[in-house]
């Protein structure tokens, strides 16, 4: 039977005992799993901006709002027809209105100017070719065509912002990995230490007959805790970083790309919970590592 | 209560700690196992706790087969055997109270049992008045005192003591064998391995004489040499 007090107890003197170590824990779990975090805000935040032009789209036909049923299905059939174009999606009204509502979520003003009827559909285009020229040539042939509005073209700031955020995507992610790996090391030697602190003790236990996991529980929930303060330091760099890094991106006047660099309450939960699930994680195994290295029975 | 069937126990480099043990020990007994240095007699004791376990033979404990017991249940074994160290091995940042209540506490008894148990034992070995005392506070003979308190808290079927008047002199280790010969009276069976011939000589009871890993005396009311 477990007392609970006991094993608060003996978690808490354990973490006081090593608190030097403990602190140099926490702050490295919390520092990868930040940057692991980081890593994953950057990604939605790009996400979000870059929505229309994921998997290859490199032109996109925007319809007028009040385009006709012959003029839609003339241009359904050209995008069959031609050679330069790989596969496309068409994008409804309603679809449409949702992810312009999505866009400017956070400007209620534009919200109340616009409504489902005045979003335009559209055609997502891949192209079979993502050669600069010859997207443009693709594109120019729907121009002027009836019911067209007009074609835009992802354009190399786009293919820019995703191969920068790609790149240093993987730096980050590169990074976060390696710390990660520091930090179940860490865990491990901390609770190492712990254990050699506490060896009369642990000699003391087995001999009166307590059980492996009565042992062993406070300091694998040494461990957890470690764990788990370093996901609290990795949540509040999170929300430091939405609020004041992505959203001031997105507040920022002239840069119509920027307007859609944000991350939302759902995916911020999301990756919240993934640093929280993380977190666990490493503490797990470095917990169990020590005390199967350490706490041989 | 223990009982030794042709137990041999060898350590790495071919190292024979015991050959051939057997031996018999009824409940409520007092053994006194002798012998000199490297004879086998800690590795007696250790293989009673299963802290080690023989390459041949078994070992009878209570009526059963420890050798064969699964590791989830040692503990449960342990909870029957009280151990005294020649060191003491007391908790320096625990009191009296404290390093007693932590044998009840860590198999997971509650406030009410310490509360009753940790002051009646305390009482049996003459601390009372010093529960409040942290071990670098008592003499040697007191922090043995605690040492065995602490074993025998819990009420233990066997009490095993390895060279418990080591660190002792001479006056202080009868305090000590006289408290050792009171838990023997409430019924406790107990091992004691020792160097100490004039405690062996005093108390005249089962002497069992090691060398080589052989038994090669065992007598009752024996004395050491």
């Amino acid at each position: 039977m477990f007392s609970f007090r006991y094993v608060l107890r003996e978690t808490g003197q354990n973490l006081w005992r090593n608190i030097l170590l403990a602190v140099a824990t926490v702050v490295t779990v919390g520092v990868s799993l930040a940057m692991f975090g980081g890593f994953m805000l950057f990604q939605v935040a790009v996400d979000s901006a870059t929505a229309r032009w994921q998997d290859g789209v490199e032109l996109i036909v925007w319809m007028n709002t009040d385009v006709g049923t012959d003029e839609d299905a003339s241009v359904r059939n050209q995008l069959d027809e031609s050679p330069g174009v790989e596969r496309w999606e068409y994008v409804d009204r309603a679809q449409s209105y949702e992810e312009f509502k999505e866009f400017f979520e956070d400007t209620p003003e534009v919200l109340e100017i616009f409504t489902a009827e005045g979003v335009p559909p559209y055609f997502r285009v891949v192209p079979t070719d993502p050669d600069p020229d010859v997207v443009e040539e693709l594109g120019s042939q729907f121009k002027g065509k009836p019911g067209v509005r007009t074609v835009t073209f992802a354009g190399d700031v786009i293919r820019d912002v995703q191969n920068l955020s790609n790149r240093a995507g993987r730096v980050l992610f590169i990074g976060s990995i390696i710390l990660l790996g520091a930090s179940t090391l860490l865990i491990l030697n901390t609770l190492a230490v712990a254990i050699g602190n506490r060896r009369t003790e642990i000699e003391i236990m087995r001999l009166v007959g307590a059980t492996k996991w009565f042992i062993r529980v406070p300091f694998m929930l040494e461990g957890l805790v470690q764990g788990l303060l370093g996901a609290v330091v990795a949540m509040t760099s999170n929300a430091l970083l939405r609020n004041y890094v992505i959203d001031q991106f997105s507040d920022a006047d002239g840069l119509q790309l920027l307007a859609g660099f944000k991350v939302d309450d759902s995916a911020m939960l999301q990756v919240n919970l993934l640093v929280v699930a993380i977190a666990v994680g490493v503490a797990v195994i470095g917990s169990n590592l020590a005390v199967a290295m350490h706490l041989n029975e | 209560m223990i009982k030794m069937e042709k137990v041999t126990k060898v350590f790495k480099g071919d190292v024979v700690a015991l050959r051939d043990v057997t031996i018999d020990i009824g409940k409520g007994e007092f053994v006194f196992l002798v012998g000199p240095s490297g004879s086998g007699k800690s590795t007696f004791i250790r293989l009673l706790n299963r802290e080690d376990v023989p390459e041949h033979g078994r070992i009878f404990v209570a009526g059963r087969d420890i050798g064969r017991l699964s590791g989830w249940r040692v503990p449960y074994l342990r909870r029957n055997i009280g151990y005294v160290f020649q060191d003491y091995k007391l908790l320096q940042k625990k009191t009296v109270a404290e390093n007693v209540a932590f044998a009840l506490e860590v198999i997971g008894k509650g406030p009410q049992v310490i509360n009753r148990q940790v002051p009646a034992i305390l009482e049996l070995v003459g601390l009372s008045r010093k529960m409040d005392r942290f071990p670098h506070e008592l003499s040697g003979g007191e922090q043995q005192r605690v040492s065995i308190a602490r074993a025998f808290v819990n009420r233990p079927l066997i009490l095993l003591a390895d060279e418990p008047t080591g660190n002792l002199d001479p006056t202080t280790s009868v305090g000590i064998m006289r408290l050792l010969g009171r838990i023997n009276e409430i019924g406790t069976t107990v091992v004691m391995a020792t160097h100490d011939s004039s405690v062996v000589d005093s108390m005249r009871q089962r002497v069992v004489e090691l060398d080589r890993g052989m038994v090669v005396r065992d007598q009752a009311r024996g004395v050491y040499e």
